[in-house]
């Protein structure tokens, strides 16, 4: 992903895209403050006019920091120009253009963590149609297996670690906190 | 003399037996959460947070406190002993702690720490018992437009602390002050934001927000670690503490002085009420201003105990100034404030002018959970587990990270019994995790959605009292007060800041 500037071309980051997507969202904001009505009404503010200045103060904060990280890239682009001009050429100064994160990530997200918003969200309809202890028993096993690793290594423990802590859960809020959990049975 | 009673029987409050064991397991977990690099007392917060549903009101306030104070001092131990500053605000510990361990003297810094700690905590307890009702007498006098400008002042204090990143600060605190906008509007009754669905017109509630932003982002983040435990064990290995380390010789704190520790604490209790400095903060005031009036500044970066002590005293000080501005004016400064204000809010509290006169018996536990967590349980539990500390923070992230993310989601459900408010902490934890890997403080964005609904009401509501005439905001004297303040803190903050930073580098 890049813009092409004056010949060069920049590689943008989450610095410049996060804003960007921000503004978008500040946009579809501003309108739907905008259908509010007018920010005025015989002298007094409505509902709209708070909505409409925070969100005209956000695009020109979101414009700043979009710019800021576009001049940020373009100094990067120009110390590694210097960079590959002085030593021999290697693949480095490529490397270092492409991101502040070098795992493996989608849409600026690590697999790690892509794997817990997955699991996560498997868990949250899990939870509705499955309930409690049959949905935490899979996602806390899971959750073990992506953090360790792999599922192999240490597998008995990994089952008693996740018997133990959906087990916990259950005292804690059922019994401790009197807090109806939706079961199997319940359903 | 009534609040004396009060805050007494807030003593006696914690005679009994549920609540001594909620202050005392608040205590542990706080430490805890501490002292594990990537946990933190505000998680621990976070955490309790939905419990509170089930818990009395004054329980949860206690509970919070002692997590408050543990957290603040925990970190020093593993800042000191291997070099990881368990929490932010251990940071200046490490600088001095860490050299004094690698000449042989580590005993002596943790002594240094936990001294510090309780003398800190203590009379930072102290003084927000004597100063919340003073202060809460002061809020009365303030009208609607100079409660706009009060809190325009703290969130601009919030925006402009951010050192470096005043643009994200601001993007921050606005994108919080959105995220509160959507529902019932504060003033007439007219829904917004809410793109047709229904369960968006009651507004968004504060626990997914927070579960989402301090507990769903930390498991993202931590996601991306390849490592089985949270501390690598071949630096525990190598790390022997005994219990007679933890009392610091008696020749060095007559050295450090009384008035050291005084001033180290009365300067974290005024940077605690400042909207948005929290611990590490005060302990960077503290230590620099030790520094500075010092017998032998030489001394400082290589392993000094009055660096040590000066910022320990002031982070565990800054506990007690936190919860001023959130008890008597409504406005947390902090996220752990924000949270207690949560816990208020969630119970049908409001804190505010009145809230200290009327509800001293709710409050008054807290205040001493805070006094007994410093004076008591701070040197108690370092003496009894201090050897054992290395040893507790070493633990299988596995298994820690899937046992908050069940406590956190689980929690999330206990508000309102649908999966709705699950998934709102689950967007809101994506939402943090992309703001945390750009570097943008989420803390503002909490701060920004706890304050922003008051911001609003307070602006529309002077303006309707002056028939639209923002003058209103420059001629009340309350309101000019926070403008002038607003503009010596932006001048000395954001404005010769940077220049004196020119000259010292000239």
């Amino acid at each position: 992903m890049g813009v092409d500037m004056s010949s060069q071309r920049i590689t943008l980051g989450g610095g410049f895209y996060v804003p960007a997507v921000l503004a978008v969202i500040t946009v579809i904001y501003l309108i739907s403050a905008l259908q509010l009505g007018p920010p005025m009404k015989g002298g007094n503010m409505t509902a709209a006019f708070f909505p409409i200045m925070t969100s005209i103060m956000m695009l020109i904060a979101l414009a700043c920091a979009m710019g800021q990280a576009v001049k940020q890239a373009q100094q990067q682009r120009a110390a590694a120009s210097l960079e590959t001009d002085r030593s021999a050429p290697d693949c480095s100064a490529t490397k270092r253009l492409g991101g502040d994160d070098k795992r493996p990530s989608y849409l600026g997200i690590s697999l790690g963590a892509l794997g817990v918003v997955v699991l996560t969200a498997g868990y949250l309809i899990a939870f509705d149609r499955l309930g409690y202890l049959v949905a935490t028993l899979g996602y806390v096993l899971l959750l073990i297996v992506l953090f360790s690793g792999g599922i192999k290594h240490n597998l008995v423990m990994k089952l008693v670690a996740t018997v133990v802590i959906t087990g916990a859960g259950y005292l804690l809020f059922e019994i401790v906190f009197q807090v109806r959990l939706p079961t199997l049975w319940s359903l | 003399m009534d609040a004396m009673n009060g805050i007494l029987g807030g003593f006696a409050a914690l005679a009994n037996p549920e609540t001594l064991l909620y202050m005392i397991a608040g205590f542990l977990i706080g430490m805890l959460f501490g002292a594990v690099p990537g946990l933190t007392s505000v998680l621990a917060i976070a955490l309790l947070l939905p419990l509170t549903y089930s818990l009395d009101v004054s329980t949860a306030l206690v509970a919070c406190a002692s997590i408050f104070m543990a957290g603040m001092c925990s970190g020093s131990i593993t800042a000191t002993t291997i070099n990881i500053p368990g929490a932010p605000s251990s940071m200046m510990t490490a600088i001095e702690g860490y050299p004094m361990q690698q000449r042989g003297e580590g005993a002596k810094a943790l002594g240094h720490a936990a001294l510090g700690s309780m003398i800190g905590g203590t009379i930072g307890a102290l003084l927000l018992m004597v100063v919340s009702p003073l202060a809460a007498d002061v809020a009365l006098l303030i009208r609607t437009p100079g409660k706009f400008s009060l809190i325009a002042f703290a969130l601009i204090v919030i925006i402009i602390s951010q050192r470096g990143s005043i643009t994200k600060g601001m993007i921050a605190t606005l994108l919080g002050v959105m995220i509160a906008s959507v529902g019932i509007d504060v003033v007439q009754p007219i829904a917004r934001f809410t793109f047709g669905t229904s369960a968006l017109v009651q507004g968004i509630e504060m626990m997914p927000l927070i579960i989402g932003t301090f507990a769903i982002s930390e498991l993202l983040v931590q996601a991306d670690s390849r490592s089985l435990l949270t501390v690598d064990p071949g630096k525990i290995k190598s790390t022997l503490i005994r219990r007679r380390d933890f009392i610091p010789p008696w020749s060095e704190v007559r050295e450090i002085g009384l008035l050291r520790y005084l001033k180290s604490a009365i300067i974290g209790y005024a940077v605690g009420i400042l909207p948005g400095a929290g611990g590490s903060m005060a302990a960077f005031v503290s230590y620099a201003e030790s520094m500075r009036s010092s017998k032998h500044p030489e001394r400082y970066g290589k392993g000094s105990p009055e660096g040590i002590a000066a910022a320990e005293c002031a982070n565990n000080s800054m506990c007690g100034g936190a919860f001023v501005p959130m008890l008597t004016f409504g406005i947390p400064g902090d996220p752990t404030t924000a949270i207690v204000l949560g816990v208020l809010v969630i119970n049908g509290l409001q804190p505010g002018p009145q809230f200290m006169s009327q509800q001293l018996d709710l409050v008054a536990p807290m205040f001493a959970s805070l006094f007994v967590s410093a004076l008591v349980l701070v040197p108690l539990s370092i003496y009894l587990l201090g050897p054992y500390f290395l040893k507790l923070v070493s633990i299988r992230r596995d298994v820690l990270y899937s046992s908050i993310a069940v406590v956190a989601l689980v929690g999330s459900y206990v508000a309102t019994y649908s999966t709705f408010q699950m998934a709102l902490a689950l967007v809101f934890g994506v939402l943090a995790y992309y703001l945390r890997k750009q570097q943008y403080p989420t803390v503002c964005m909490l701060l920004g959605f706890v304050l922003g609904p008051s911001l609003e009401e307070y602006c529309r509501r002077s303006l309707s009292i002056s028939d639209g005439n923002p003058m209103v905001f420059f001629t009340s004297p309350d309101s000019v007060f926070f403008v002038v303040l607003t503009a010596i803190f932006f001048y000395f903050m954001v404005m010769r800041k940077p220049k004196e930073r020119s000259l010292n580098q000239s």
